[in-house]
C-alpha cells in the first residue's frame, strides 16, 4: 500500500466516523455538568467510614484497590519485560557492576554540579518521603513519592557519575524492593481473608481524620507501592543507561564519567 | 463476611501475583529449576481453584466485593468479581493450559532467572481476572496487564523479526487500549456505573443513545482487535510467528478466544438493554466473522512458514466463534464456549508441535522440513489428528462446539455463516494436514532451490528430551478428545444461559451432521492438492490455478507488515462498525 492509499484510507474512515462522533459528542452530559452519582456517592460516604481527606488515595487504594493492585503488576510487566528486553542482548551474567567501554572519554563533573547534586539528591529523596507517607492526607501517595525517589537515585548519576551511580544502586536490590512492593501490597489484599474479611478489606485501625496516620491498611498498601514503584523506576533506569553505554557505534562521542 | 465458596474467587488472581512478586524478589537466589517447578504449581492451584469455584457456580453465578464494599442503595462503590459456571470453566482450562506450557517449556528459558515465569504468571492472573470481573474499568486493567505482559513475551528471542513483530503487536493492541478506555469512559459519562449490572440496568432505561452505542463500537473494537477478527487480524499471525512456542500456545489457546469471551461477556449483559446495538449485532458478527473465518483459512493455505500458518488459522476459528455470538441465543454462545476450549486444546497441541519441529529439527520451514520429521513419528500421528480434529473430524470437545455453534445457525437459517465456517475450517485443517503429510511422510515435490527457507533462521533449544515436550501436546488432544460428552452437553446450555443472563431453556439444537464431514472432505481434498499438484492432470490444475492467482496476490499484499497499513485498516474497521450501528 502506498502512502497515499494509506491516507485515502484513512480521511474515509474518519469522514465516515466524524457524524457518528458529532452525534456522541452531543449526547454527553454538558462541559461542567455535576460530577457522577458514584462520585458524590464517594465524597459523602469516605471521610467518615475511612477517615482519609484524600479521596484519590482512597479511591486507589481502598474502594478500587484491586484496580491498584492490577495496574501495579501492569507496572511491574512492563518494568520486567523491559528488563528482559535489554539485558537479554548483554546476557544475565554481567549485571553485577558497570561496563566499561574502552576509548570512551571520561569526561570529570564539575565540582559545582557534584555540589549541587549532593545537595539536592537527600532533598529529592526527603520530598519523595514526605509524598509517600502523606498519602492519606495531602494530594500524592505511593506512586508519585515512588518516582520521586527514584529521580533521587537519577540525582546520583548525575553527581557522582555512572559507575559512582552503580557502586550505590545495585540491581538485586531493586528487584528486591520491586517484588518486595509488590508483595506487600498483595498480602495487604490476602491478610483481611485470614479473619474472615473480604480480600483488601480495611480491618487495621483507621486513626484520626487528616492525621498523617490515617486510614489503616491503605498506609500499608501505599508503602508497598512506593518500594515497588522507586525500585522498578530506579531499575528501568539502570537498565536504559547500560543499554546506552553498550551502544555499537564506536564514533560516538562518549559523555559519561567511568 | 463473605464465607463460603465466594471466598474462593479472589484467589486464582492473587496467587499468580504472589508468587511473582516472590519469584521477582528473589530472582538472583532461586537455583536452575526452582522458576520452573514454582510456577507450574502456580497454573496448577490456579486451575483447581477454578475448577472448584465453576463447580460450585452451578448453583448459581457467585458474587465477591473487594475490600468489602457492597452495593449501598443501587450505586455500586467497589469491585466486583461475578463468576458464572462458563467463565469458571473457562478460567479452569486457561489454568491448565498454562500447567501444560510450563511443563513444555521446562528448562527451556533459564537465560534470565525466571523473568519470563514472571511474565507469563502475570498474564495468566490478568487472563483470570478478565474472566471474573463484573466490573468495565477492572476489565479494562486485566486486558491493559494481558497485553503488557505479551508484548515482552513476544520479544523473547530479540532476533530482527521478533521486535519487528512485537512492535506491530504492540502498536496495534496499545490503539485497542486507548479504544476500550474511550469507551469505557463514553459509558461511565453517561451512566454513572462501573459495573456491569450497573451499566445495564441504566442503559436498558436510557433508550436509543449515541453515546451508549459510540461506548460499544470502541469497546467492541478493542475486543475484536485482541481476537484477530478482520480488519483487525494482521497483528496476530505477526506476533503469533515470532514469539517462542510455548507463549504461542497461550497466544492462540486462550489470549485470542478471551478477547472473543469478553465481546460475548460485554454485548450479553452490558449492552443487553440497548436495542441498537442488540439489532446492530447479527449483521455485524455474522458479516466479520463470515469473512474472517475464509481470509484466515485462505492464508493459512498460503504459509510455508508453519507457525505464521498455524496464527492464520487461530484468526479463521475466531471468526467462527464470532459467528456463533452473532446467533445472539444460548445455544449459540454456548457452543462457542464449548469451541474455546476444544480450538484451544488442539491450537495449543499444534504451537507444541512446531515447538518440538523447531527444538529438534531447527527448522519451521514446511519445504525445508521435507520428510525430515521421519525420525519422530509420534509428534506426526499427533500432528496428523490435531489436523482433522481442526477441520472437523465428528469427535472431542472442538467437535462437539462446532456441532452446536452449526445447530444455532442452521436453527436461523444463516446459511453464509454455516458456509464459511465449513469452508474456514475445511481450509485450515487442509494446510495442517499438508504440512504434516510433507514433514513426516516426505510427500510433495522435491523442493530443489526452494528448499531453503526464505525467514530468518530459526530454531529454539534443544535441551529438552523429546518426551517432555511431546507429553504436554498429547495431554491436550487427549482431554479433546477424552473428555465426556455428555458431561459437556449437560452443562452447557445452563451455563450458556447464566452466562449471557438469560432464563435458562433448555432447547438444545446441533446442526446436521454431514457439514462436519464436508469441511473434512474439504480438508482432504486441500491437502491431497498442494502434494500432489503435479501429478494431476493440467486440464484440473489450469483454472484453478487461475482462480487462485489473483485473490492470493491481494491478500499477500495486504499483509504487508507495515504498521501504518494496519492502523489505516483498523480505522476502516472501526468506521464500518459505527455505520452499521448507525444504521439499525
Amino acid at each position: 500500500m502506498t502512502p497515499r492509499i494509506r491516507v485515502a484510507l484513512l480521511a474515509l474512515a474518519g469522514v465516515v466516523l466524524l457524524p457518528g462522533a458529532a452525534a456522541v459528542i452531543t449526547g454527553l452530559p454538558p462541559f461542567g455538568a455535576t460530577i457522577a452519582q458514584y462520585g458524590e456517592r464517594i465524597n459523602a460516604i469516605t471521610p467518615e467510614a475511612r477517615h482519609v481527606a484524600n479521596m484519590v488515595s482512597a479511591i486507589n487504594f481502598d474502594l478500587r484497590g484491586l484496580d491498584t493492585l492490577g495496574e501495579e503488576f501492569m507496572l511491574l510487566a512492563a518494568i520486567t519485560g523491559t528488563v528482559v528486553l535489554l539485558r537479554g542482548r548483554r546476557g544475565e551474567g554481567n549485571t553485577e557492576r558497570a561496563l566499561r567501554r574502552p576509548g570512551r572519554a571520561v569526561i570529570p563533573r564539575s565540582e559545582a554540579v557534584v555540589l549541587v547534586c549532593r545537595i539536592a539528591g537527600p532533598l529529592t529523596a526527603l520530598f519523595g518521603l514526605y509524598v509517600v507517607v502523606h498519602a492519606t492526607v495531602t494530594p500524592g501517595g505511593g506512586f508519585q513519592g515512588g518516582v520521586i525517589l527514584a529521580s533521587g537515585t537519577l540525582i546520583i548519576y548525575l553527581g557522582e557519575g555512572y559507575a559512582g551511580w552503580r557502586d550505590a544502586v545495585r540491581s538485586h536490590w531493586l528487584d528486591g524492593l520491586e517484588g518486595g512492593g509488590a508483595l506487600l501490597f498483595t498480602l495487604c489484599g490476602l491478610a483481611p481473608m485470614l479473619t474472615g474479611a473480604a480480600f483488601m478489606q480495611n480491618i487495621m485501625p483507621l486513626g484520626t481524620f487528616r492525621d498523617l496516620m490515617s486510614g489503616g491498611l491503605m498506609l500499608v498498601e501505599n508503602l508497598g507501592v512506593a518500594l515497588a514503584v522507586a525500585g522498578g523506576f530506579t531499575q528501568l533506569f539502570l537498565e536504559f543507561m547500560e543499554e546506552t553505554r553498550e551502544a555499537d557505534e564506536l564514533d560516538e562521542p562518549g559523555e559519561e564519567s567511568a | 463476611m463473605t464465607l463460603g465458596p465466594s471466598a474462593l474467587l479472589p484467589l486464582p488472581v492473587a496467587i499468580p501475583l504472589v508468587f511473582c512478586a516472590v519469584m521477582l524478589a528473589t530472582a538472583h537466589l532461586l537455583p536452575g529449576r526452582l522458576p520452573d517447578i514454582l510456577a507450574t504449581l502456580a497454573a496448577l492451584s490456579v486451575a483447581i481453584l477454578s475448577g472448584m469455584i465453576a463447580v460450585h457456580a452451578a448453583d448459581g453465578p457467585l458474587v465477591y466485593w473487594f475490600g468489602g464494599w457492597e452495593p449501598r442503595d443501587g450505586v455500586h462503590l467497589g469491585i466486583g468479581f461475578g463468576v458464572d459456571a462458563a467463565s469458571g470453566w473457562i478460567a479452569a482450562f486457561i489454568g491448565v493450559l498454562y500447567v501444560l506450557t510450563f511443563i513444555f517449556a521446562w528448562g527451556f528459558f533459564d537465560r534470565t532467572h525466571g523473568h519470563f515465569h514472571i511474565l507469563m504468571l502475570l498474564f495468566l492472573a490478568a487472563m483470570i481476572g478478565f474472566c471474573f470481573t463484573r466490573d468495565m474499568f477492572n476489565l479494562f486493567v486485566w486486558f491493559e496487564v494481558m497485553s503488557v505482559a505479551a508484548f515482552a513475551l513476544t520479544a523473547y528471542h530479540l532476533e530482527k523479526s521478533a521486535l519487528s513483530g512485537a512492535i506491530n503487536f504492540t502498536v496495534i493492541n496499545s490503539l485497542a487500549g486507548f479504544l476500550m478506555l474511550g469507551g469505557i469512559g463514553l459509558i461511565y459519562a453517561q451512566t454513572g456505573s462501573l459495573d456491569f449490572e450497573g451499566i445495564a440496568s441504566a442503559v436498558g432505561r436510557g433508550g436509543r443513545d449515541p453515546v451508549v452505542a459510540g461506548a460499544f463500537c470502541l469497546v467492541a473494537t478493542a475486543l475484536m482487535i485482541k481476537g484477530a477478527i478482520v480488519p483487525f487480524q494482521f497483528w496476530l499471525a505477526d506476533a503469533h510467528a515470532v514469539a517462542p512456542s510455548p507463549v504461542s500456545v497461550i497466544f492462540s489457546g486462550a489470549m485470542v478466544s478471551l478477547g472473543l469471551f469478553g465481546l460475548a461477556k460485554v454485548s450479553a449483559v452490558v449492552f443487553a438493554g440497548s436495542d441498537q446495538v442488540q439489532h446492530a449485532l447479527p449483521t455485524l458478527l455474522e458479516g466479520l466473522g463470515s469473512i474472517t473465518a475464509i481470509l484466515g483459512g485462505w492464508m493459512a493455505l498460503l504459509q510455508r512458514h508453519m507457525k505464521r500458518m498455524l496464527a492464520f488459522s487461530t484468526i479463521s476459528h475466531a471468526g467462527i466463534m464470532l459467528t456463533a455470538l452473532g446467533a445472539l441465543s444460548p445455544a449459540g454462545t454456548g457452543g462457542m464456549l464449548v469451541y474455546v476450549v476444544g480450538h484451544g486444546l488442539v491450537k495449543g497441541a499444534l504451537f507444541m508441535i512446531a515447538g518440538i519441529l523447531l527444538a529438534t529439527r531447527a527448522s519451521i520451514d514446511e519445504i525445508a522440513l521435507r520428510g525430515l520429521g521421519r525420525g519422530i513419528g509420534p509428534a506426526g500421528f499427533a500432528m496428523a489428528l490435531a489436523g482433522l480434529l481442526l477441520c472437523g473430524l465428528p469427535i472431542g470437545v472442538l467437535d462437539q462446539g462446532t456441532r452446536l455453534v452449526q445447530g444455532a445457525l442452521w436453527h436461523q437459517e444463516r446459511w453464509i455463516a454455516l458456509a464459511a465456517g465449513a469452508i474456514g475450517a475445511g481450509l485450515t485443517g487442509a494446510a495442517v494436514l499438508r504440512a504434516t503429510g510433507r514433514i513426516f511422510l516426505g510427500l510433495g515435490p522435491d523442493p530443489g532451490d526452494e528448499g531453503g527457507a526464505p525467514s530468518e533462521d530459526e530454531r529454539e533449544k534443544a535441551n529438552r528430551p523429546l518426551w517432555v515436550m511431546l507429553g504436554p501436546c498429547c495431554v491436550l488432544l487427549a482431554f479433546d478428545v477424552g473428555l465426556p460428552a455428555s458431561l459437556i452437553a449437560n452443562a452447557t446450555p445452563e451455563a450458556a444461559s447464566a452466562f449471557m443472563h438469560q432464563p435458562s431453556v433448555s432447547a438444545k439444537a446441533e446442526g446436521p451432521a454431514w457439514l462436519t464431514w464436508i469441511s473434512v472432505a474439504l480438508a482432504l481434498a486441500g491437502a491431497g492438492y498442494g502434494l500432489f499438484r503435479t501429478r494431476l492432470p493440467k486440464l484440473v490444475i489450469r483454472p484453478l490455478r487461475a482462480t487462485q492467482s489473483v485473490p492470493t496476490r491481494a491478500l499477500e499484499l495486504l499483509h504487508s507488515g507495515l504498521i501504518g497499513d494496519y492502523a489505516a485498516w483498523l480505522a476502516i474497521g472501526v468506521a464500518l462498525i459505527a455505520s452499521i450501528l448507525a444504521v439499525s
